[in-house]
């Protein structure tokens, strides 16, 4: 045995041995250590919250470390008597560490598919939501709120009005940006969800001088854009992203049916289409009419058109080099590779609508979509995941809210959270 | 489990074997029948070397399928599998299309490790069959049955080549991929399996039960679906159940139309359910039965699993339901015993009376007296001292028994009741309750705890409360719980000034104790309610944070959670 093999044995000893001890009692061990690890695999307790008390680390100036592709992702904190007691608070799995156990690990990842990533600064973090939806209306809200993950909330006024680089970091959920309402007219017309949401959206567009609301949400998506474009990040999920990049390639064009502006879709409107001002996909056709609940070939499971839905199956993660990768491997970190597969407005995405260079992190096998997209606009970048919410498969209008902490192990509510934390990474000079 | 193999491998030879005596070379003289009668006496009686004599002998009477088969058993039983093969070259130069010799040739080969000379063996029979999908689908599943998962894959990778599909062979297909942990594509394979033949359901639930628990949800999504066939959603609700979700398995079965299939795949279910003892899912797969195919046995079955469950309500109405229509004498005498026994713990004491004297003439002198017991608990539960001892003095009661045990308790005699309640009959949440309070003092006699809980019983909160306190004040020792069953009792009587008053107490005065965790909870719950958010806050951090391993830290955990989801609205 090697010199070398014999000290990394006695090491993996010692780091057991803190392990078992600091994992007693669901939490932390009473003694205090140099390190805490907070493991992401099958052993945390509460996925969801570790990322949560990772974020308050960053909010109070303390430097942490993301274990990329280490125990399902970890995260490596100072052992600090605030983080430990929000650790206890929330449940989560902590392990604690000396600094023999530290060099250890470290020798361990760097003979591996791992990398640690400096996480320096919390975000600043802005949800893209009506000003009464609840917190349970979109997963991504849900998400931060079960984490304890502060977010400002801001509205179609906000992107117009404001400095939107404030933020580091602008979720969008289940917008419509094309300004129709994901065409849901035809059933909700007269439902008054349906009808007061209009009459904001209406209010909106009026106070900012726009005819309609296709006009209002284009000029709101093109604020995005700009966002993205100046060096923000943005993670959008469910019709938002379909919508976003609709709004954007089609903003010199009608492309809103006759229930949104009065005037039917430009017959000729596939061919005006501006694909350059999109960020994620090219080429995609639009669905023109009114009574089919669609509004393109770029979402592959069309869950609202009888005739064309596709049931669901499962999706797998790719695995990234941690080391020249970083980015694409922070946003895949999860202790599953296999996720079950949920419906939205916009559930996937056609994989030959996908503009090149657009790196697929998701995706179901031998299907002509992909689920989990990433990519760079200007100095920016953005991330797409298809669907509503990772614990509501079926998610109808009216559903009842998901209760997450009967899902603390959410592996697809990891997808959402690591883009959260992912702009604390965002200093560190990439390697790619 | 090598012998059991070998049995059942013998076991699949001797049917095949009975099944071949109809083909047409097993179709030849009769004179071979004799032969063979004898051949398998013998082997019956474990006398292998005449056995394998006779068997020889039939062969070369003519009946070379059921000999062949018969000799390969015979062999074995002598650990000289080998030996059947000079046998098998001659017979399958003679009979090569002859698809039992093949296969038999190729286990002996495959069992006696002879990997090339099977590998020849299957070249040869593809040879002379070349368009047959049969040596494929045979070689691999004898490979399968020897564990040699790899070699199975190629040969059907090489079907598919040759072939160019493995339509015929399904089954092979989804046992090799389950054999090779491919999980996801072994879902898909056994549900086309079952989608050809649902009886295999059974199959695939053993193949699949050791799918890892990352990958269980490509199980889900692919046998839990609507357009899943029916043996493909039994065989997930059965890999639920072993996998530790009974409910899961048992919300894909229930939404199934009503009719005789489903009744008897939820009867398979209840089966399995039963099995893991989760009662609760249990009481509603039988309910749902009894709904769909209503019988008074089957009401009597639910009301047992009911109780059993927990859910008394529920089991009154179902022991009733048993006896509505015309029953036997025999099924009120099963079902009368449950019913009184779900009366006395409702506290329903006179009903019981009724329910027994209305049955007396059914239950007989003897059995009557049997159930005093239960009336005299029923009585207990009520709070009526005296009509427990009037019913008991009938009953045939144990040393130990818990009426005597209640009744001590009600008598302040706590040393008695310690002893009786503790020994006695399976534990009910009260007598775990008022045992919690009894072994914390050594005191043998305490008139204000059996006041305090003879006070519950009969429902008088007001004396239950000042009985407690009483109890605080003389045993130090179980103050702070005596402190906080008062809280409870003001609590639900809505009292919750009363009730936030002794939480402070003993949060105060009994920092460390057991109860200063539930206090908390509670403490916190109600300024939760009242909308004081900060101290609900509080508590609920202080809880969590000074009973780190108390059990009710993830309700502390929880109730935080949702006073975060509150301050977003």
């Amino acid at each position: 045995m090697t010199g070398r093999r014999l000290v990394m044995q006695v090491v993996r000893f010692v780091l057991a041995v803190s392990s078992s001890v600091a994992a007693l009692g669901g939490v932390v061990s009473p003694l205090a250590a140099q390190h805490l690890l907070l493991p992401m695999d099958a052993v945390q307790a509460n996925h969801l919250k570790a990322y949560g008390v990772t974020f308050s680390a960053l909010r109070e100036g303390v430097r942490s470390e993301w274990l990329l592709n280490y125990r399902g992702g970890a995260f490596l904190l100072p052992d600090l008597p605030s983080l430990r007691r929000a650790a206890l608070l929330a449940g989560v799995t902590v392990e604690a560490m000396d600094a023999a156990a530290v060099r250890a690990l470290r020798g361990e990842m760097a003979e591996g598919n791992m990398d640690a990533v400096p996480l320096e600064k919390a975000p600043r973090i802005a949800v893209y939501t009506p000003p009464d939806a609840p917190p349970w209306d979109d997963a991504v809200t849900l998400a931060l709120t079960y984490a304890g993950i502060p977010y400002d909330a801001i509205w179609d006024d906000a992107v117009l009005d404001t400095d939107l680089s404030t933020y580091d970091w602008i979720h969008l959920h289940h917008e419509d940006f094309t300004g129709q309402q994901h065409k849901l007219a035809s059933v909700y017309r007269d439902a008054p969800w349906f009808v007061r949401s209009r009459e904001r959206d209406l209010a909106m567009a009026r106070r900012f001088g726009h005819a309609d609301i296709p006009a209002l949400k284009k000029a709101v998506a093109d604020r995005l854009a700009a966002f993205v474009s100046r060096g923000g990040f943005l993670f959008a999920m469910c019709g938002s992203t379909e919508t976003l990049e609709l709004a954007l390639a089609g903003r010199d064009v009608d492309i809103a049916g006759v229930a949104a502006d009065g005037s039917p879709v430009d017959p000729g409107a596939d061919g005006k289409m501006e694909w350059t001002r999109a960020m994620a996909f090219a080429g995609a056709t639009l669905e023109m009419a009114p009574g089919v609940n669609a509004m393109s070939d770029i979402d592959g499971h069309q869950v609202n058109v009888p005739l064309r839905r596709q049931p669901l199956g499962t999706f797998a993660l790719f695995g990234f080099s941690a080391k020249f990768d970083p980015v694409a491997s922070m946003l895949v970190q999860n202790h599953r590779t296999v996720l079950r597969d949920y419906f939205g407005v916009t559930t996937s995405f056609t994989r030959n609508r996908l503009k090149p260079g657009v790196t697929i992190l998701a995706e179901e096998a031998g299907a002509p979509w992909v689920k989990y997209v990433h990519g760079s606009f200007g100095r920016g970048s953005w991330t797409y995941l298809g669907g509503h919410d990772p614990e509501d498969p079926q998610h109808a209008v009216g559903a009842p809210p998901t209760d997450l902490a009967l899902h603390p192990n959410s592996p697809g509510y990891r997808l959402i959270l690591n883009n959260v934390l992912f702009p604390a990474a965002k200093q560190k000079p990439l390697k790619t | 489990m090598i012998a059991q193999r070998s049995q059942v491998r013998r076991l699949v030879y001797a049917i095949g074997g009975a099944l071949l005596l109809a083909s047409p070379l097993a179709a030849q003289p009769d004179p071979a029948a004799a032969v063979l009668t004898r051949a398998m006496d013998a082997e019956n009686q474990g006398r292998a070397r005449e056995a394998i004599a006779a068997y020889r002998e039939a062969i070369a009477r003519g009946a070379v399928i059921p000999g062949v088969l018969g000799l390969e058993r015979a062999f074995s039983l002598v650990a000289q599998e080998d030996s059947v093969l000079p046998a098998l070259d001659t017979l399958v130069a003679r009979f090569p299309r002859e698809a039992a010799l093949r296969n038999a040739q190729l286990r002996a080969l495959v069992a006696v490790g002879r990997a090339t000379e099977a590998n020849r063996a299957f070249d040869a029979w593809r040879a002379v069959d070349p368009e047959s999908i049969d040596p494929y689908r045979d070689y691999a599943r004898v490979l399968l049955f020897n564990g040699r998962m790899a070699s199975a894959d190629t040969v059907l990778g090489e079907a598919v080549r040759r072939l160019g599909s493995t339509r015929g062979m399904l089954l092979e297909v989804a046992q090799l991929r389950a054999g090779l942990g491919r999980w996801t594509e072994a879902a898909s394979a056994w549900r086309e399996v079952m989608r050809a033949e649902p009886y295999y359901e059974m199959a695939a639930f053993f193949s699949m039960q050791p799918t890892p628990v990352a990958l269980r949800d490509s199980v889900r999504v692919r046998w839990g679906v609507a357009t899943a066939p029916l043996g493909a959603q039994q065989a997930l609700a059965q890999l639920e159940v072993a996998w530790g979700a009974p409910r899961r398995g048992w919300e894909l079965l229930a939404s199934l139309p009503v009719r005789d299939t489903t009744v008897a795949i939820w009867e398979q279910f209840a089966q399995e359910v039963e099995r893991v003892e989760a009662w609760g899912v249990l009481t509603e797969v039988v309910v749902a039965i009894q709904r769909a195919r209503p019988s008074s046995a089957q009401a009597l079955r639910a009301a047992r699993i009911a109780t059993r469950a927990g859910a008394d309500t529920l089991a009154l109405g179902l022991v009733r339901e048993a006896q509505q229509d015309p029953v036997s004498e025999r099924r009120v005498a099963e079902a009368v015993p449950i019913e009184l026994e779900v009366l006395a713990r409702l506290g329903r004491a006179a009903e019981a009376e009724r329910v027994l004297a209305a049955a007396s003439k059914t239950l007989g002198p003897e059995g009557t007296r049997r159930q005093a017991r239960t009336i005299a608990m029923a009585w207990i539960r009520a709070g009526d001292v005296d009509r427990a001892r009037r019913a008991v003095r009938a009953a045939p009661l144990e040393d130990a028994d818990a009426v005597s045990g209640w009744l001590a308790l009600y008598d302040g005699e706590i040393g008695t009741a310690r002893t009786a309640l503790r020994q006695a009959d399976p534990p009910d949440p009260l007598r775990i309750e008022v045992l919690a309070l009894l072994t914390r003092t050594t005191a043998t006699r305490s008139q204000a705890i059996g006041a305090a809980y003879l006070a519950l019983a009969r429902g008088d909160s007001t004396r239950a409360v000042r009985a407690f306190e009483q109890v605080a004040t003389e045993l130090p020792e179980v103050a702070s719980l005596a402190i906080l069953s008062a809280a409870r009792v003001q609590s639900a009587r809505g009292d919750t000034a009363g009730a936030a008053e002794r939480w402070a107490l003993i949060v105060e005065r009994y920092a460390s104790a057991p109860e200063a965790a539930e206090a908390l909870l509670e403490w916190g719950r109600l300024a939760r309610r009242t909308g004081d958010r900060a101290a609900a806050r509080a508590r609920f951090e202080q809880l969590i944070l000074t009973h780190p391993t108390s059990a009710l830290v993830p309700q502390a955990r929880r109730e935080l959670d949702g006073l975060a989801m509150e301050a977003r609205r």
